[in-house]
C-alpha cells in the first residue's frame, strides 16, 4: 500500500491508457468506467505536475491492482481460462488433426463441436451478466465479423464443391496418383483458417472484456467457424471418402455442419443485442 | 490501529468537514503520508463509498469540467466516531509508556 517505485515518467494520456487497459481488465465494466473516470478527474487537474504523475499516484497497473475485488477477479481469470484453453485446442486440432483420448464412445469429430458448445454457453452467460455495452457499435467489430463469415461460409463452400462425387470421380479417373489442388487448397483453408478463426476469437474475448461487450460476437462467431472447420478436417482424415460412396460422407458432414453453423450465428445475435 | 485505519480516519475527518471533490481529499492526505501514493487512498476513497460510508454527486468545479464531490453519510459518521474512539485508545495506551 506504501511502497514507493521508481518508475519512467509517463504523460497524463499515457498514464489514463495505461490505467485504464489494466482497471478494464480486472474490474467489472461499470465498476473499471467509474475508476477511470475518477483517475482523469485526478490526472488532468491544473494543480498536477505531469512529471511527478508516476511518483505520486503510483504506478497505473499497480492503481488498477488497488482497486481489485480478488474474489470476482478471480472468477474472470477462470472464465477466461476455461475459454482460452478450448480455442487452445482448436488450435492444437487445427493443426495436427490428431486426437490422443477418447471419451466414452464420442467420435473424436465431435470434439471442436462440444469445445464450441461450452464456449458458447459459457461466454454468453458470463457476458450477458457482467458485459456492459459501450456506446455504438465498432465498424471494426463488423468488419472483422465479416471477413470471419466469409472465411467461414467461403470454406465451407470450398468444401462443398471438392467432396462432390462428380469432382472426386473426375479426379480419380484422370490423374489417379496425385492429390488435386483444390484438395489441398481445401486442407490448407481449414488448417491455416481454423487456427486464425480461434486466433480471431481470443482477441474478441479480450475486447468484450476491455471495451465493450458486443466484441464476443467476434469470439462466437470465430469459435463457431474453427469448430466447424476441427469438424470437417477430422472427418476427412479419419473416413476413407474413396471407399464408399463420396455422397454419403459430403451428406453426413453437411447434415450435420450445417446446423452447428446455425447455432453459432445464433449465439453471434445474442451476443451483438 | 494499522496505518489503514489512521488513513481512514483522517479521510473520514476531512469529510466530515465539508464535501470535497478527489484531488482535495488526496493531497492534504499525501502530503501528511508522503511514503502513501494517491491511488492507495484513492482506493480507501472508493472502499468507503462502497461500503456506504460516503456517497458522490457531480457539481460544477471552478470554471473547468464538472467535479465529482464526495460526502459523508450517516454510517460514515458512525464509522468516524468508531475510529475516534480506537485512535483515543491507542493514544492513550502509547502515553502510558511516557510516549510523547
Amino acid at each position: 500500500m506504501d511502497r514507493v517505485k521508481k518508475a519512467k515518467p509517463l504523460t497524463c494520456e499515457q498514464y489514463l491508457k495505461k490505467f485504464s487497459r489494466a482497471v478494464r481488465w480486472r474490474l467489472p465494466s461499470q465498476e473499471s468506467e467509474e475508476a477511470i473516470a475518477d483517475y482523469r478527474e485526478l490526472i488532468f487537474q491544473e494543480e498536477r505536475d505531469e512529471t511527478k504523475l508516476v511518483e505520486e499516484l503510483g504506478d497505473p497497473v499497480q492503481a488498477a491492482h488497488l482497486l481489485t475485488d480478488v474474489k470476482t477477479y478471480r472468477r474472470w481469470l477462470a472464465v477466461f481460462a476455461v475459454l482460452a484453453f478450448g480455442l487452445f485446442l482448436l488450435v492444437k486440432w487445427a493443426w495436427t488433426a490428431m486426437i490422443p483420448f477418447r471419451f466414452y464412445e464420442i467420435r473424436a469429430w465431435w470434439y471442436p463441436v462440444w469445445v464450441m458448445a461450452v464456449g458458447l454457453l459459457l461466454s454468453l452467460y458470463w457476458f450477458r451478466r457482467h458485459g456492459q455495452k459501450n456506446g455504438p457499435m465498432s465498424r471494426r467489430l463488423a468488419l472483422a465479423l465479416g471477413a470471419v463469415f466469409l472465411l467461414g461460409a467461403g470454406s465451407m463452400a470450398w468444401s462443398w464443391y471438392v467432396t462432390s462425387p462428380g469432382f472426386l470421380e473426375f479426379y480419380r479417373q484422370t490423374y489417379p496418383d496425385s492429390i488435386p489442388w483444390q484438395v489441398i487448397l481445401q486442407r490448407e483453408l481449414l488448417v491455416e483458417g481454423g487456427m486464425a478463426c480461434a486466433v480471431t476469437a481470443l482477441a474478441g474475448l479480450v475486447l468484450a472484456k476491455c471495451y465493450d461487450r458486443r466484441w464476443l460476437a467476434l469470439y462466437t462467431l470465430g469459435v463457431t467457424v474453427a469448430a466447424m472447420f476441427g469438424f470437417v478436417e477430422f472427418c476427412m482424415v479419419r473416413m476413407d471418402i474413396s471407399a464408399g460412396e463420396p455422397e454419403l460422407f459430403r451428406a453426413y458432414v453437411f447434415a450435420r455442419i450445417l446446423p452447428v453453423g446455425a447455432v453459432g450465428l445464433i449465439g453471434t445475435g445474442v451476443a451483438l443485442c | 490501529m494499522l496505518k489503514k485505519d489512521l488513513l481512514e480516519l483522517c479521510l473520514l475527518q476531512l469529510l466530515a468537514g465539508g464535501d470535497k471533490y478527489g484531488y482535495e481529499v488526496l493531497t492534504p492526505l499525501r502530503a501528511a503520508f508522503p511514503d502513501t501514493q494517491e491511488s492507495a487512498i484513492y482506493a480507501l476513497l472508493r472502499g468507503l463509498g462502497k461500503s456506504g460510508c460516503t456517497e458522490w454527486y457531480m457539481s460544477p468545479g471552478g470554471g473547468g469540467p464538472d467535479r465529482k464531490y464526495y460526502r459523508l453519510t450517516a454510517s460514515g459518521l458512525a464509522r468516524l466516531e468508531e475510529l475516534r474512539g480506537q485512535w483515543r485508545t491507542m493514544r492513550d495506551a502509547i502515553a502510558s509508556f511516557g510516549v510523547v
